[in-house]
């Protein structure tokens, strides 16, 4: 059913457009209503479109056609655009969460100075992210990832008049171009083994029998291949191992920032990506069990080195990551309705969670420093309030929304039957086991960053900084409220309905049906037994915190702190990756480059071709000045003899080593005395004398013809002369007549 | 030459008696003196001997029916164009120690004009319209008066443009060999009296006893 | 007489003007030759005229005397004024152009 769903990103890209030319002149409401509004409209489009257009479309959903892009040869792309139940819920996540975070930059951007700017570039992400989930074929998917990656780093760097800012961005610019390299050839090979690349073509072709299970590599079919390098531009999008090391430096930029990009959006690019081709995936179980095992592995990795971190901003980062990992596994596992869930609840906890940083970070002075925080529930009140719901939420306490998501996602990695096929089943147990550890991590890491924040009576900063904690503005606030609300309450969208034999009352799962297929299928044993225990894991992870941090650094973190000073620093060094990545990738490419530019470009270009070209002309030129004597005199000379030289040949009359063409048979002889197949351009005379005795024949023509009376050998002497200039050639032939 | 052609050429017209030996003589008189013009040493003696050349040509282009061109060759070029010759051999009277430069190339050159010399013989000698007897011609044929009816009707554009021609030659002749000496003595001059005037504007540091208004005086 | 005797006296002259150009290192000689070369093609040119009866040979040999007269005046010209700076009229020393 056609749908003007051009709109739904068009408004962002508009008010982009807008903010980006005038929005210096016009005066700070003006920029914010007009962003608030573009948002907003594309948020009430995409409602209408979701709830009221949606379920009157056919099985396809909405779609529309802009314009079409490329059609040359076999690739045929189309600006195309499609909202079925998935895409429809990431445009209500994103239109909805970006809305709020624009409302609490109003507040807390009041003091900038680039107002203007850092609208028109939220406004630009969104639509972008809004492109790429909209997208109804790769190429435009691809689109808005390179256009959220982009904003990313206008974003990252938005302060960049400090260099480390820049760099944040240019990190995290340069770190997704490597995964995005990755989904490029991923989508070379769709194209190659199934001619399209659009998303139902891709769907359709994805068939166990289908072309996409050739195979290609190491024995693997063309999906795993497929499935492994979409994979790896994910794991660039949304900071998994190895490329997530841009994600924490990125939180260089402003707070609404984080919110949005880093923890709400465009870090779940990925997953969305991954359910969209889940029709690939499902086909290579062996990919899958990567996908799974390393979004476990980052989720495991990360939730411990949020132990030792000691920025807010920081704790929160790592926090995503570990989440994400969480997300990937989800989707790894089979469980697409799960990964989906959680991304939804996690970009209400996050995005809440970030905004709190922003607010404690207002507060503090702009500082983000846990150490010198503590006892800012009383001062903070509605601060403290978002923050204690949304940190239920993560730590997966139930009735919150993390509680459902987190626990569909664990469950669904003990039970999932996908890997069973492959011999892989104990991947996810593996997984399982990590996954449950990552959450006995988070909850401890959360609730550490919870205690040393807002616990205690005494805040540990200077008093400069405590006499001016004070509660952020309302329209601050009321955005934190609003997400706290739907941590706490969007949960009931995905209720395991199936556990109370209403598997209708999971609502995500039936509305994703159409598009991910049936959701799985946990055995309800297995179900209950791990809401429990992961409600304990978490009880155990906040009970660990409280004995270490609750109301500040109690003893036992200290005693800890002291035994293991090595590993905790090294932690807090999240293990030095970035280190090894600089010693082992990127000073090599240093050197390399500067290896290039002293050889390729000083002697190769500079001195070779450049001068070297210098170098040659002047040779040449030395050479042929030793013509030229100056001389007047001599020119004449030569002149002259040029002149006779032309007259002389001119006016012979053939060419020098022309040959008398002579075809013989029988008794007779034809001789073709002309010079090449064109007949003469003037007026000659010929004379053929056969050697038997007869007279001379003589005329005009080039051509003649001669009977021999007896055999023999005779030799015939051919004249040609040009009777203007008086000039003669003479040719000899001899021929054997039989 | 070509045994064809010898034997067309044999055929041709043959002139009277008289005819012949008036165009070899002057031929002989021209061709001759005009190999003495380039092989003398003094250039007066080579000057003349081309105003020798160019009355024996006044007197082939007289036996040619030419009567105009034949008086305008006396009086234009042995007349004017030699006097001219003369004047600058006059300014410029110098002796060369070797007068023939015989290089290679230019004997070469030389060569290769003989060589084409033949060729042109050749082939001019066998050509019916140079072999054949001239055609009568009128009694107007060469006069002054035909060919100012030519020039003034026919021909008037090329002759307005060769008296702008000349007008150009004249005035490019000044130019070209106009002595510069008054000239550079102009400039200096001027320059100088610019220097001065300069000095005396400025605060040029004086030594004692100078008065400005005694420098500015002078001139 | 046939044109074909004048036609050869005409390129008789035009040799030994071609010559005199080749073979002098006096600019003055060098001139004279040049003239040589013109009046052997004037030659040529009322050759023509008589044998073609037809007068515009004339006319055109006049507007040649016109010309080489022109041309004479601005090589003496010249000459005069290569004499005065380099007080030399030998064209194997006028070798300013040459490397």
């Amino acid at each position: 059913m056609n749908f003007n769903l051009g709109l739904i990103p068009l408004l962002p890209f508009l008010g982009a457009t807008v903010l980006m030319l005038f929005g210096r002149k016009w005066a700070r409401d003006t920029v914010f209503v007009i962003a608030a509004l573009a948002i907003g409209a594309a948020c009430m489009v995409s409602m209408y479109a979701f709830f009221a257009a949606l379920p009157d479309a056919g099985p396809g959903g909405l779609q529309d056609i802009v314009t079409t892009w490329i059609a040359t040869g076999d690739l045929h792309i189309d600006l195309a655009f499609r909202m079925d139940a998935l895409s429809g819920v990431m445009c209500l996540v994103i239109t909805f969460i970006g809305f709020l975070i624009h409302v609490f930059s109003a507040g807390y951007m009041a003091d900038e100075p680039d107002y203007a700017r850092f609208f028109a570039y939220l406004n630009l992400f969104c639509g972008a992210m809004l492109v790429l989930v909209l997208g109804d074929n790769l190429p435009v998917l691809f689109i808005g990832w390179e256009g959220v990656g982009l904003c990313s780093y206008l974003l990252i760097g938005f302060w960049y008049s400090t260099t480390a800012n820049a760099d944040a961005g240019k990190k995290a610019f340069i770190t997704n171009r490597i995964g995005d390299l990755g989904f490029l050839i991923g989508m070379f090979l769709l194209f190659y083994y199934t001619g399209s690349l659009s998303v139902p073509d891709i769907t359709t072709a994805a068939s166990p029998g289908g072309p996409l299970m050739h195979t290609l590599w190491l024995g693997q079919p063309v999906a795993f291949w497929v499935a492994v390098f979409l994979f790896i531009g994910a794991t660039g999008k949304s900071a998994q191992i190895p490329l997530y090391v841009w994600l924490p430096d990125a939180m260089a930029g402003p707070t609404p920032v984080s919110a949005l990009i880093h923890a709400a959006t465009m870090v779940t690019a990925g997953v969305y990506m991954i359910a969209r081709m889940h029709a690939v995936y499902v086909l290579v179980p062996s990919a899958m069990a990567i996908v799974a095992v390393i979004g476990a592995a980052t989720a495991l990795f990360a939730a411990v080195i949020g132990f030792a971190q000691n920025d807010f901003k920081k704790v929160l980062a790592y926090s995503t990551v570990s989440q994400l990992g969480f997300m990937f596994a989800g989707v790894g596992t089979a469980n697409f309705d799960g990964g989906v869930f959680h991304l939804v609840t996690h970009a209400f906890f996050k995005a809440g969670l970030f905004l709190c940083a922003g607010s404690v970070m207002h507060a503090m002075s702009g500082s983000g420093d846990i150490r010198i925080m503590g006892g800012l529930r009383k001062r903070l009140p509605w601060t403290h309030g978002v923050f204690f719901v949304c940190w239920l939420a993560i730590c997966g306490i139930p009735v919150f929304s993390g509680f459902f998501s987190k626990d569909s996602i664990i469950a669904g990695a003990f039970a999932t039957d996908i890997f069973k096929e492959a011999d892989l089943a104990w991947v996810g147990k593996l997984v399982g086991v990590m996954l449950m550890l990552a959450a006995l991590g988070t909850a401890f890491y959360m609730s550490r960053l919870y205690f040393l924040v807002f616990s205690g009576d005494e805040t540990r900063a200077d008093e400069k900084t405590k006499h001016h904690i004070h509660e952020s503005p309302a329209i601050m606030v009321v955005p934190l409220v609003v997400l706290a609300a739907g941590a706490t309450l969007i949960g009931f969208i995905g209720l395991p309905g199936d556990l109370v034999h209403h598997p209708e009352y999971n609502l995500l799962a039936h509305e994703l049906e159409p598009v991910l297929g049936h959701e799985l299928e946990v055995p309800h044993n297995i179900e209950a037994i791990f809401m429990v225990v992961s409600t304990l894991v978490a009880g155990l992870g906040i009970a660990l915190a409280m004995v270490f941090y609750r109301g500040g650094y109690k003893e036992p973190a200290r005693a800890f702190a002291a035994k293991f000073p090595g590993f905790v620093r090294l932690v807090q060094d999240k293990f030095r990756i970035d280190e090894v990545y600089d010693l082992v990738l990127i000073r090599p490419i240093r050197a390399f480059s500067r290896g290039l530019f002293a050889f390729v470009d000083r002697i190769i270009i500079d001195k070779i071709l450049v001068e070297g070209t210098g170098v040659i002309v002047d040779v040449f030129s030395r050479l042929a000045r030793t013509v030229q004597g100056g001389d007047g005199q001599r020119y004449m000379a030569v002149f002259a003899v040029g002149v006779a030289l032309l007259v002389h040949f001119a006016s012979q009359p053939t060419l020098p080593f022309t040959k008398l063409k002579v075809t013989q048979t029988g008794r007779a002889v034809e001789i073709d005395a002309r010079r090449g197949t064109r007949a003469p351009t003037r007026a000659l005379e010929y004379a053929f004398d056969f050697g038997d005795g007869r007279p001379v024949v003589k005329g005009a023509s080039p051509e003649q013809r001669h009977d021999y009376d007896r055999p023999g050998s005779y030799t015939i002497h051919v004249t040609i002369s040009d009777p203007r200039w008086g000039t003669e050639d003479g040719f000899k032939e001899k021929v054997e007549v039989r | 030459m070509n045994p064809a052609n010898a034997a067309t050429a044999a055929a041709g017209y043959s002139a009277p008696l008289g005819q012949q030996v008036l165009f070899y003589v002057l031929a002989a008189w021209v061709a001759g003196f005009a190999l003495f013009t380039i092989t003398r040493r003094n250039p007066v003696t080579a000057v003349m001997s081309l105003v020798a050349t160019f009355f024996g040509l006044a007197g082939i282009y007289a036996s040619l029916d030419a009567h105009f061109l034949a008086v305008l060759q006396v009086l234009v070029y042995a007349g004017a164009i030699m006097v001219l010759f003369i004047f600058v051999v006059m300014i410029l009277n110098r002796e060369e120690v070797a007068p023939l430069a015989l290089r290679p190339m230019r004997l070469l050159g030389v060569a290769a004009a003989i060589y084409l010399l033949a060729v042109f013989a050749n082939v001019v000698g066998v050509g019916a319209p140079t072999l054949d007897a001239p055609p009568v011609v009128a009694d107007t044929y060469g006069t002054v008066e035909s060919i100012g009816g030519l020039l003034f009707r026919e021909f008037l554009y090329p002759f307005e443009a060769i008296s702008l021609l000349l007008l150009v030659a004249i005035v490019g002749g000044i130019v070209v060999s106009r002595s510069h000496q008054k000239e550079v003595a102009a400039t200096r001059a001027a320059d100088y009296r610019k220097k001065v005037e300069q000095l005396a504007a400025s605060d040029y540091p004086r030594t004692q006893g100078d008065e400005p208004a005694a420098a500015g005086g002078h001139h | 007489m046939p044109a074909a005797h004048y036609l050869i006296l005409s390129f008789i002259l035009f040799l030994i003007g071609t010559a005199g150009v080749l073979l002098r290192r006096n600019a003055l000689i060098v001139l004279m030759g040049i003239e040589l070369q013109i009046n052997g093609g004037n030659l040529a040119l009322l050759a023509f005229a008589r044998q073609l009866n037809d007068q515009k040979g004339h006319v055109f040999a006049f507007l040649i005397i016109a010309l080489a007269a022109a041309e004479a005046a601005v090589g003496l010209a010249i000459l005069v004024g290569l004499f005065r700076s380099r007080q030399t009229i030998n064209l194997d020393e006028a070798t300013l152009m040459k490397r």
